[in-house]
């Protein structure tokens, strides 16, 4: 199948999801599904993000809920300490994201392999810590002290997105939209870079880095772009969470988070272009389930994995796929060896 | 903000405790007899359960309190239902585990139990939240919560949008009446020849963020209006083993009073370690950590002398005694009562104002809310943590003495004070609750 069709029918299977989306609150519009909705899309765009740099160019980055953080921090100070409109701190805030992307990324990306990973994790950790242990006093009165990153309980009661007034006891619908759009947009976004000339340099560089080198993709270049393409998305979701939620606190980015989006790309697959969008789907169903049975979470999620990583390596997605492909080789037996993946 | 909702002549201190505590265990029965009642006239509405929801960390770092809240909340829920429930309506209390999180976990929790599980109310006690996740979520559902976040924030809060949360209640005193009262009852001990101020100084301890911070600063601000100046005001971050800096300063300059607002309470049992090896002629206040064994473990003998106090604690009564002794029997030794005891009041607070409104409303139902709100505002309920009733303009509950000087009308701020070092603390203050006298601590000239 040529490279073009293939994107067209990824935008097409991509148009599909978000109209059933778009569709979806007319099925039902019980404002607890429709969060949890709302929380898919955003894990869902961290999910295709951290894919991205891990999946398609072999950048195994630790510091993606690092990046959500920047989003999400970015918002909830921009529109706390400078009165920023939220549709001025989102943009800012993702932007924000980028520049530590980068700055991390030039720092991180010298290395390779296991030790970007450690890095990443050792950055990510240690902001998250010195949020942590932020006791500063933003008044400086030494009594009713708000620490400027609002500490161990974080930023909240700031603007959202200001559907509340409006639409009433159906403010969730206006933010579901807007996140659905941002979502819709990151997807489209992803699939058109995943399956385009800059995918393809991606992978180049991820599958025989010396091969692509010889063949003058840049490895430098190409990961530090894809770290910071994956940041700018990621920054997004993050921006988008703080303003749905209406706060910021270092629940977002401590390492149990980490681990349930890892799990969400890896039951997926990695590398795959859907594989996330469904691991999320599966993960979050997979919670909500365990919910009320405690710590049995963290136990359902790590079985989750292993049962993964052994039965299905390539994830869920190569599994829906190869099921795909042999249904298509009953009807159609000639075209086997034509189907390419991706 | 110092107010007096009552002034109470008919009450004194010349009515006999005994007397008092009398009238007030008629009372304490009345309650549940009264709910019995309502319910045997009644004709159930239908068998639905009334759902209560409580969103509440049992996993993480304060479980230890989520799963006394959740105790003390199933204790209510199964003695509410021997007596009918609510007009006949069995009660269910579902939980959603808020694991320790912030707002965002919150927020979660809450909409779940209001749109998955149909709650028609939410009880907790508190979360590692910011004091807006929960009571938005409730507000915007049109629900009561009553919570216990011991805030002040929560009565500017209602103060300023009251049509936006009349259904939120705190049911226990916002913090600063802990600063306020422990001002009071040095007072109260002074001018009954109990203490005897060797100065007229007091040094502050405070520790991080704004619970502490406020009570600290209620001390500071009331402290001219007492006789007193403060003559330290130290904010100590934790893990603090080392209290030599802070000791130094504080026999450079002894103070009459130490009041301790940092609560962890390692770092208490170590100050009292370190302290008592070179003491002040000081009363030491400390708040929340003696109320735990595990102070008394780590400190020994140099705990006693101890003073600390609770706005919403089991009150070592006829009523409190006998609701410890059945959580006990009920959880285990080790269970604690006095949090149980928050939670497990507040449904019967709950319960009783939603049979006399005509039953509970439905989540966006704020036509019957409303009135169930209008009905926790006009009752008094009588459990294990004293009275609970609510002032009308920020809906917190009344505190005793500080806020009335009519014991049956507010919740006692208990002062206790370790006076053995393998024992509870003893209710020394105030009357009529009291059960035993203060102690002058070892370590004052003259203690005992």
């Amino acid at each position: 199948m040529k490279r073009t069709q293939k994107l067209q029918n990824h935008l097409f299977i991509g148009m599909a999801i978000v109209a059933g989306f778009a569709l979806l609150p007319m099925l039902s519009d019980e404002r607890f599904f429709l969060g949890q909705v709302i929380l898919f899309f955003i894990w869902a765009i961290v999910a295709m993000s951290w894919n991205l740099l891990a999946g398609h160019s072999g950048v195994f980055s630790l510091a993606q809920l690092l990046f959500v953080a920047c989003g999400a921090y970015g918002v909830a100070m921009g529109v706390t300490y400078f009165g920023l409109p939220i549709w001025v701190a989102i943009p800012a805030a993702t932007l924000l994201a980028v520049v530590v992307a980068l700055i991390i990324g030039l720092a991180c990306l010298r290395l390779s392999g296991v030790y970007i990973a450690l890095l990443t994790l050792a950055i990510a950790q240690i902001v998250h810590s010195l949020i942590l242990s932020d006791t500063s006093c933003l008044d400086g009165s030494g009594v009713s002290c708000v620490a400027v990153s609002g500490g161990t309980r974080g930023i909240s009661g700031f603007d959202g997105f200001g559907f509340k007034p409006i639409l009433r006891g159906n403010w969730i619908l206006g933010n579901y939209y807007v996140i659905l759009g941002a979502f819709a947009a990151v997807i489209f976004a992803i699939v058109v870079v995943i399956h385009g000339r800059l995918g393809l340099a991606f992978r180049a560089i991820r599958d025989n880095v010396g091969y692509a080198s010889s063949r003058g993709v840049d490895r430098k270049r190409y990961q530090l772009l894809a770290f910071v393409v994956s940041a700018f998305f990621t920054g997004l979701a993050g921006g988008l969470y703080a303003a749905h939620f209406q706060f910021a606190g270092p629940s977002i980015f401590e390492f149990s988070n980490v681990l349930f989006v890892l799990a969400m790309m890896v039951v997926g697959g990695m590398g795959s272009t859907w594989g996330p969008l469904i691991g999320t789907a599966l993960i979050m169903v997979l919670t909500e389930i365990a919910t009320g049975y405690g710590d049995a979470k963290n136990l359902l999620l790590g079985a989750a994995l292993i049962v993964t990583v052994i039965l299905m390596p390539n994830g869920l997605a190569k599994v829906i796929d190869d099921t795909f492909t042999k249904l298509r080789g009953v009807v159609r037996p000639k075209t086997i060896g034509k189907e390419v993946r991706n | 903000m110092k107010r007096k909702t009552t002034s109470n002549s008919e009450i004194t201190p010349a009515k006999s405790r005994r007397s008092f505590l009398k009238g007030l265990g008629a009372t304490s029965v009345a309650t549940p007899v009264a709910l019995a009642g309502l319910n045997k006239a009644a004709t159930a509405q239908n068998n639905d359960p009334v759902i209560i929801g409580c969103p509440v960390s049992l996993t993480g770092m304060i479980a230890a309190d989520g799963i006394e809240v959740r105790n003390g909340l199933e204790m209510a829920a199964e003695e509410l239902n021997e007596q009918g429930g609510i007009l006949g309506r069995p009660i269910e209390v579902h939980f959603a585990d808020t694991e320790s999180k912030g707002d965002d976990m919150v927020i979660q929790a809450t909409q779940r139990l209001i749109d998955r599980e149909n709650a028609s109310a939410i009880i907790t006690s508190y979360n590692l939240e910011t004091g807006a996740a929960m009571i938005n979520a409730a507000a915007d559902a049109g629900i009561i919560a009553m919570h216990a976040f011991t805030s002040t924030t929560h009565d500017d809060r209602v103060l300023a949008d009251p049509d936006r949360y009349w259904g939120i209640f705190q049911y226990c005193p916002p913090e600063r009446i802990y600063g306020e009262g422990l001002l009071d009852m040095i007072q109260t001990l002074e001018e009954t020849g109990k203490f005897d101020r060797a100065n007229d100084k007091i040094a502050i301890i405070n520790g991080p963020g704004s619970f502490t911070g406020q009570i600290a600063a209620a001390v500071r601000d009331g402290a001219a209006e007492h006789g007193y100046t403060i003559s330290l005001f130290e904010t100590a971050t934790p893990p603090v083993s080392d209290w030599g800096p802070v000791l130094a300063k504080l026999r450079a300059d002894p103070p009459a009073v130490i009041a301790m607002t940092h609560y962890h309470v390692q770092d208490q049992a170590q100050f009292m370690n370190q302290f008592t090896t070179n003491p002040t002629d000081s009363l030491i206040y400390m708040l929340y950590g003696p109320s735990l064994g595990a102070f008394r473990d780590i400190a020994g003998e140099n705990s006693v002398g101890c003073l600390y106090s609770s706005v919403i604690g089991v009150l070592q009564d006829e009523i409190g005694t006998s609701f410890a002794a059945r959580y006990r029997e009920r959880y285990g030794e080790n269970s604690s009562p006095s949090v149980g005891a928050m939670a497990y009041q507040a449904m019967f607070a709950y319960a009783t104002a939603a049979a006399l409104a005509g039953g509970p409303g439905e989540p966006y139902d704020d036509t019957q809310n409303r009135l169930v709100a209008e009905k926790l505002k006009a009752i008094n309920i009588r459990g294990p943590v004293g009275t609970m009733r609510f002032h009308h303009d920020t809906q917190s509950a009344v505190s005793y003495p500080g806020e009335t000087d009519d014991p049956s009308l507010g919740m006692p701020h208990i002062f206790s004070q370790i006076q053995d070092a393998k024992e509870d603390g003893y209710v020394v203050s105030p009357w009529p609750y009291a059960v035993r006298d203060y102690e002058t601590p070892s370590w004052i000239k003259g203690g005992e």
